[in-house]
């Protein structure tokens, strides 16, 4: 059974088609990340999943119940959001969450502190959000999505205004729920954020899918990496660049090298410099053979 | 497991009893009416333009009656206002529609549950004004009995039936304005709209009321139900305009609500920016939509039939007049056969061009007091000014020169009302 089958999804807005004939699919226990610029239409589209907005054609199923907006109620276990979280400024954190489990059909003191606890939000949670930060309502916002029990979880840019540790919180989080068998689609227009999370990919630009796969296809089709080298001897670095395969080299203008390197040719190139005796000092990612993919889909 | 309706209205009650604006709401009509009374009670003045108003000082129930009259014109319009207009467009500036709908409640639950809980509210503040008028009445000017519309003294027995079903009169279209209150919070998406726009509804309604002959737009305008109560204290009690008024009510509910819910249930839930559509857009078409249908309703107040005419006006004045000349008489100890009555004559005419319509009148009154001399009759003239609403009721003054003072002795020398000093009555329109 999929968690969601989305066929031929178009909407318009006036002029503007901001998703145009959409085709998803995501199954159980799968982490599919959703990528694209900003204006793709990746929120359009986690909207329509969700019933907010009336797709003009195409359709939804959900666990393999149609869904039907306007007046759809979202399925038990279909839990996110979109773009921020937001939620009744006047009122503290656990009494929104207690909000919204009353609109689930009940309260749930033990879940709330559960769900407060896992995103770290215990100790603040009688405070105003009005007094929240990003981050914080971030993690308030997937604390609302836990309450659901959730079997899909659809998250909107979950890492934006999160510190590294919040982003590798909520990466590990979606891990162990997929774990568990729940279905998770993970939008973000950085894919950097989340390749070590997803199991596959699809990709939006300008409301079309441009891409769509698993993220092996999607590394096996991914350009070369960019590095950037320093080293106790770059002038030898450069040279040696040139006899190994697969590995490109420039001289940076800040100091050090700059190398662009294909799958799987890293590794002899660090272990031919050592046995030249050209130590490594300094290796740094610059820029993902995902992130170059997804540059050359999104591009203009 | 589902909140439904059930859920919605308890989470809406919770975030109304949380919100400043309804705490004061609940204390202005809970110690408003004890002010209003207290502030009375130290005073010598009283709101004699409000219907029954020169009996504040006489009568507890009165108090209770001028509240429910102030409520019905401005109170009422702008307490609902605050309650139910910021209901819908509240999710709108929070950016919490996207939150709420993405639980297990549909759009049909979010809409009956917020209309639950806004009507309750309301109804809620309703009757705490009621209970509060009438406790602050009864217990800092007393139950004594109250002189009614036909200038007929009402028991303070059958007076407390009266003022309760007046309030309860009130009910329906201070529903029609809590639904008008949700229609400008859904179709305006702004708070502003939605609070202020009940109170512009009602001012046009007074303004409205001002202008035009015809019975017809008075009729059907959203706040005309308010007026129900006064005929039931007349000496001929009449239920036409209240049945009507009351119909009117429940079609301005019906409407209301309808036109919310088709909104709210097309409506995508995209984000402004989706739309690319400033926010300004929606309520400046609101309001200019609103304003079409103002100078449509000035065009029409003059269609249909007339409610105030010169007969009318005449047949309510005299027995009024006779009802009150008799209960002065009586407080200033002359006996009085029950069921007198004085020879009048009277003659209208209003002070314009029209003779029919509301507006000022000037009525005369001939009453010719039997004698023993030459003449059989002593002719004694009575002029009064008279204020007639388009619901039919007026207030009518004299100079002291023919009626006396404000105020009289009574044979146990209290200062009472005069009550022929202003006459308060109400007449049929339909």
């Amino acid at each position: 059974m999929k968690a969601v089958r989305a066929t031929g999804l178009v909407k318009r807005y006036e002029t503007t088609c901001a998703v145009d004939g959409v085709d998803l699919e995501v199954a159980e226990g799968e982490v599919r990340g959703l990528l694209g610029p900003n204006g793709a239409g990746k929120t359009t589209l986690l909207r329509m999943l969700f019933g907010l907005v009336r797709p003009d054609a195409g359709s939804v199923e959900l666990f393999d119940r149609p869904l039907h907006p306007p007046d759809a109620v979202p399925l038990q276990g279909v839990a996110g959001f979109v773009e921020d979280p937001c939620f009744y400024p006047y009122l503290s954190g656990r009494a929104n969450l207690e909000i919204l489990a009353e609109l689930d059909g009940g309260p749930a003191g033990q879940e709330i502190d559960d769900a407060l606890e896992r995103v770290d939000l215990a100790r603040r949670s009688g405070h105003r959000v009005s007094g929240y930060s990003t981050g914080m309502r971030q993690r308030l916002g997937v604390a609302a999505a836990l309450l659901r029990s959730p079997r899909l979880l659809l998250l909107d840019e979950p890492t934006s205004g999160l510190d590294p540790a919040g982003t590798r919180e909520v990466s590990s989080l979606v891990r162990e729920l997929a774990g568990q068998g729940v279905a998770v689609l993970l939008s973000s227009h950085l894919i950097g954020e989340i390749e070590d999370v997803c199991d596959g990919f699809t990709v939006l630009r300008r409301g079309r899918v441009v891409w769509n796969g698993t993220a092996e296809e999607l590394r096996a089709q991914a350009p070369a990496s960019a590095y950037a080298l320093t080293t106790s001897d770059d002038e030898r670095a450069l040279e040696m660049a040139g006899d190994q395969f697969g590995v490109r080299a420039d001289r940076l203008s800040t100091g050090g090298v700059a190398i662009t390197v294909e799958a799987g040719c890293l590794d002899p190139y660090v272990l031919a410099l050592g046995q030249a005796g050209v130590a490594v000092r300094r290796l740094e990612l610059r820029e993902s053979a995902l992130e170059n993919m997804f540059f050359a889909l999104t591009g203009p | 497991m589902r909140g439904g309706v059930r859920g919605v209205f308890r989470v809406e009650r919770r975030k109304l009893a949380a919100q400043l604006a309804t705490r004061v709401l609940a204390l202005v009509c809970l110690v408003g009416p004890f002010a209003f009374a207290a502030i009375l009670n130290v005073q010598n003045g009283t709101p004699a333009d409000t219907l029954l108003g020169v009996w504040v000082h006489s009568s507890g129930f009165a108090i209770s009656l001028v509240v429910l009259g102030f409520a019905g014109a401005w109170g009422f319009p702008l307490v609902v206002g605050v309650l139910a207009g910021d209901m819908f467009s509240s999710e709108d500036r929070y950016g919490t529609w996207k939150t709420v709908l993405t639980r297990s409640c549909s759009r049909r639950d979010m809409f009956a549950g917020k209309l639950l809980a806004a009507m309750t509210f309301s109804l809620g503040l309703v009757a705490l004004t009621a209970l509060s008028s009438l406790l602050a009445g009864l217990l800092l000017v007393g139950d004594q009995s109250l002189v009614g519309l036909g200038g007929a003294v009402l028991s303070p027995g059958h007076c407390l039936i009266l003022v309760l079903a007046s309030w309860l009169v009130s009910v329906l279209p201070v529903l029609a304005f809590t639904s008008l209150a949700v229609l400008f919070s859904v179709a305006t998406r702004n708070g502003i709209v939605g609070v202020l726009g009940t109170g512009l509804v009602a001012l046009v309604t007074q303004l409205l009321d001002l202008i035009g002959k015809g019975v017809l737009v008075h009729m059907l305008l959203i706040g005309s139900a308010f007026d129900g109560w006064q005929g039931l204290f007349t000496t001929h009690p009449f239920y036409g305009p209240l049945a009507v008024e009351s119909i009117v009510s429940v079609g301005w509910i019906v409407a209301c609500l309808g036109a919310s819910w088709l909104i709210l249930r097309r409506r995508d839930f995209a984000g402004t920016p989706a739309t690319g559509r400033p926010g300004w857009i929606r309520p400046v078409r609101v309001v200019a939509v609103f304003l079409v249908v103002i100078a449509l309703l000035a065009i029409a107040s003059n269609w249909g039939p007339v409610g105030v005419t010169r007969a009318r006006l005449r047949g309510s004045l005299t027995p009024t007049f006779n009802n009150v000349a008799l209960l002065q008489q009586r407080l200033l100890g002359r006996k009085v056969r029950a069921g007198a009555k004085l020879n009048i004559v009277t003659t209208c005419f209003r002070r314009t061009s029209t003779q029919q319509g509301p507006g000022d009148w000037t009525c005369t009154l001939d009453v010719f007091i039997p004698t023993l001399g030459e003449n059989p009759f002593q002719q004694a003239p009575v002029t009064y000014d008279v204020s007639v609403q388009s619901d039919g009721c007026y207030k009518a003054e004299s100079p002291p020169a023919f009626v006396g003072q404000q105020t009289i002795r009574d044979t146990q020398k209290h200062q009472v009302v005069n009550p022929l000093f202003v006459i308060y009555g109400c007449f049929d329109t339909l």
